[in-house]
């Protein structure tokens, strides 16, 4: 679960450098690369941080 | 007061900060309060910051610079400069009778309720046949342009409301029987055909 923590941590991370260089300049293509791209990577991300909270295996009671 | 683009800038900076102590610590998610923390900077912060930056852009693809920054586009922002009063964009723009910096969205959208949703999707359909399609040559309007978008603003003013033609004609224009703009009244737009032979403005500034 640590390790799908992480790699959805940088998914996201990823997601939202790609939001703020979108940002950067104000023509089509920025937009659609936040959108297309940017969209991605978030999505990837979000998608995989709740499916680790899921897929993850109950604390073992003592 | 920080301007918008600098509080996104802060808040995707946050966002990610948030992140980083995540990826770098993971095992703080053994605590209560670290499964928390991983909740709202893997979720709620990121979407938060996604939403920002999505009401960011969409306000943005208002502007001119916006509609203009497609090279098919060019010859269209050239035409509000004619230095002709016809020119029913180029007289709107030059004399700020619409927003200078966002001319284009003020007349290419509709005020019917739903209207800015449907211009920005059509937005979203130009950029798509402009980078995988063939763009019309020459361009023209998906469908007839509606009166309703001229007397958003024209209508209730002293000079539209006392022209004897259009109290002629009131009904038939706001039923859009007729035309403002193909009826032989107002039928002069963007002249990208005659860009050769139009005199153009320069503003001083």
């Amino acid at each position: 679960m640590l390790y799908k923590l992480q790699v959805s941590g940088m998914l996201l991370i990823v997601g939202l450098v790609i939001e703020a260089l979108s940002l950067c300049w104000n023509n089509a293509f920025s937009f659609m690369s936040f959108a297309v791209v940017g969209g991605l990577f978030f999505a990837s991300g979000l998608l995989l941080f709740l499916y680790s909270l899921v897929a993850s295996k109950p604390a073992a009671n003592d | 007061m920080p301007g918008p683009q600098t509080l996104v800038f802060l808040l995707i900076g946050a966002s990610i900060l948030l992140i980083l102590v995540v990826v770098i610590r993971p095992s703080i998610t053994a605590s209560r309060e670290g499964k928390i923390l991983a909740f709202v900077a893997l979720f709620i912060v990121p979407i938060i910051a996604l939403g920002v930056g999505a009401s960011e852009h969409v306000e943005r693809s208002e502007q001119t610079q916006f509609c203009l920054s497609c090279h098919i586009m060019e010859p269209y922002g050239k035409t509000l400069y004619v230095d002709d009063s016809a020119y029913i964009p180029a007289a709107h723009f030059q004399n700020h009778r619409v927003p200078a910096d966002t001319a284009c969205y003020t007349c290419h959208t509709d005020y019917a309720m739903f209207g800015t949703l449907r211009a920005k999707v059509e937005g979203l359909h130009h950029v798509y046949v402009y980078w995988f399609g063939t763009p019309m040559d020459p361009i023209r309007l998906y469908h007839p342009y509606n009166n309703r978008e001229c007397l958003h603003c024209h209508s209730g003013a002293r000079s539209f409301e006392e022209s004897a033609t259009h109290t002629a004609m009131m009904d038939d224009l706001k039923s859009n029987k007729i035309s403002c703009t193909t009826s032989g009244c107002h039928d002069t737009f963007h002249p990208v055909e005659k860009l050769g032979q139009v005199k153009f403005w320069k503003p001083t500034e």
